[in-house]
């Protein structure tokens, strides 16, 4: 079945997709929290962040349109977020168009992250810089299931539909809404159960086996050089 | 070394829910051999598949390689015992197949340096490149998926393989393929399957299960060729061994 990833990209070989994922882990949430930091009246640093960021998607080889198309698609919840800000005071109309700008910025870094890193290494970097290991293992099950679960779903919505003709009043949508909810948590739960019998199959005992070597480059040190220049310019700027 | 791999005596099993899966099981199979399971769905043979290595407990005992299986010697029993669920789904759960094959190995205690070999030579044992190594399961089609159950399997070299339905929705290409690799492997096989053929192919030896307790245990031709047998027990003679058909 097909799937949209939310690594789509991750496995193209550009510069940045090189990096190690903890140099990028850091590097790009320290460039989000600094795009927050960025005060509402300095538009040169909101460009310089854009700019920047531009020339970080160019080395990705990341398809524009991807970039564009996955931006579009989060735009209106920030939107919703943002629509009370206008009339906040004054200056809303201000705040509004600088809370567009942060999010579209921080997204961008987010899209940046994800497809230039596979998930995999993503978790493996949260791993080593110190993420408890019960949350980087249980997001790992989460990006492994989902698919299988949105896979179910489809094939309950598949054989729901093959079976009703016509108009349905809106209290037997939901009912059947209610066990199809149902069925998915009961489906999930003996999954859970036949997963940990192949778990323990294999000589599971509780904790997780771990063998995997990645080392840091000069790359790593560019890139963090890079990031580092452009917090302490907007900060001092 | 035992000369028998796997000895069954008077194993009963209920469910939490009551149902009684394994009604007074017997059975014993020779290091080396190969049996099939069969019978209708419900019979009892994946529940007497994960008695093999301890997941399921039910009064009697289970002996593999002449141990016991109880609690204290479980890692023996699971070194020894390759299980390979119905659906590989429930086995691949690691993000890479490289990670997933090396789950069974690094649990065993095999030294982190070795896993690489593992890992490369269970791909190629289900000839598969090393360009899988990387990748997750979720992107594999239900073929490769089955395909890295079994190296999951395999990687843990086990000397007995206890494969619940393996060519279940397989195209008939990838079925017969996954047949040659098993005949290839020297381990004891336990094949609990529906399908008649690929146990004719595969295993000389057939157990006829229904309803819990063993049926007919004996030639795999001879047990299956019997039309009666086959009849009262929800299954049929394989198009293979009636005599004169079209």
């Amino acid at each position: 079945m097909k799937h949209s990833f939310v690594d789509r990209f991750a496995e193209l070989e550009s510069p940045l997709h090189l990096l190690d994922a903890r140099t990028k882990l850091i590097g790009f949430i320290a460039l989000a929290a600094a795009v927050l930091y960025i005060p509402p009246g300095n538009s040169v640093a909101f460009f310089a962040a854009f700019f920047l960021l531009a020339i970080f998607a160019g080395i990705s080889q990341i398809p524009l349109p991807y970039i564009v198309g996955r931006t579009l698609v989060i735009l209106p919840f920030v939107l919703l977020a943002a629509l009370a800000a206008p009339w906040g005071g004054k200056d809303g109309w201000t705040r509004l168009a600088v809370l567009v700008l942060r999010s579209t910025l921080c997204l961008l870094v987010l899209i940046l992250l994800t497809n230039t890193t596979r998930f995999v290494e993503l978790l493996r970097g949260l791993r080593k810089l110190g993420c408890p290991r019960i949350l980087v293992v249980n997001l790992s099950f989460l990006y492994r299931y989902i698919f299988v679960l949105s896979d179910e779903i489809m094939r309950m919505r598949q054989a729901r539909d093959s079976r009703r003709v016509g108009r349905v009043a809106i209290s037997t949508e939901m009912k059947t809404l209610g066990s199809m909810l149902g069925t998915l948590m009961v489906r999930s739960f003996e999954r859970a159960d036949r997963l940990y019998q192949a778990m323990v199959s294999r000589g599971f005992s509780g904790e997780f086996p771990v063998a995997a070597p990645r080392s840091f480059s000069w790359r790593d040190l560019a890139f963090i050089a890079v990031v580092a220049l452009f917090i302490a310019a907007t900060v001092y700027l | 070394m035992s000369d028998y791999a796997v000895r069954i005596t008077r194993l009963n099993y209920s469910y939490p829910d009551g149902t009684r899966a394994l009604e007074n099981v017997d059975c014993d199979i020779r290091t080396g051999e190969r049996v099939a399971l069969v019978g209708p769905s419900g019979a009892g043979k994946s529940t007497l598949l994960l008695h093999l290595n301890g997941i399921l407990k039910g009064s009697g005992t289970v002996r593999i390689m002449g141990q016991t299986v109880a609690d204290g010697d479980l890692a023996f029993i699971r070194k020894q015992v390759g299980l390979m669920f119905q659906d590989p789904n429930d086995q691949l759960f690691c993000p890479t197949v490289q990670e997933d094959i090396a789950f069974g190995p690094l649990n065993l205690g095999v030294p982190a340096a070795e896993i690489p070999a593992r890992v490369e030579k269970a791909l190629r044992d289900v000839m598969l490149d090393h360009s899988y190594a990387g990748r997750t399961a979720h992107h594999l089609s239900h073929g490769e998926r089955k395909r890295v159950a079994l190296a999951c399997v395999l990687a843990m070299e086990p000397s007995i393989l206890a494969l619940d339905e393996p060519a279940s929705n397989l195209d008939p290409g990838t079925r017969r393929h996954l047949i040659e690799l098993i005949a290839a492997l020297p381990a004891t096989l336990v094949l609990g399957t529906h399908d008649l053929e690929m146990a004719i192919d595969l295993c000389p030896r057939t157990i006829v299960m229904d309803g819990g307790k063993i049926r007919a245990d004996g030639e795999t031709r001879l047990l299956f060729a019997d039309a009666e047998l086959m009849a009262k027990h929800g299954l049929e003679v394989p198009l293979s061994l009636r005599g004169n058909h079209r």
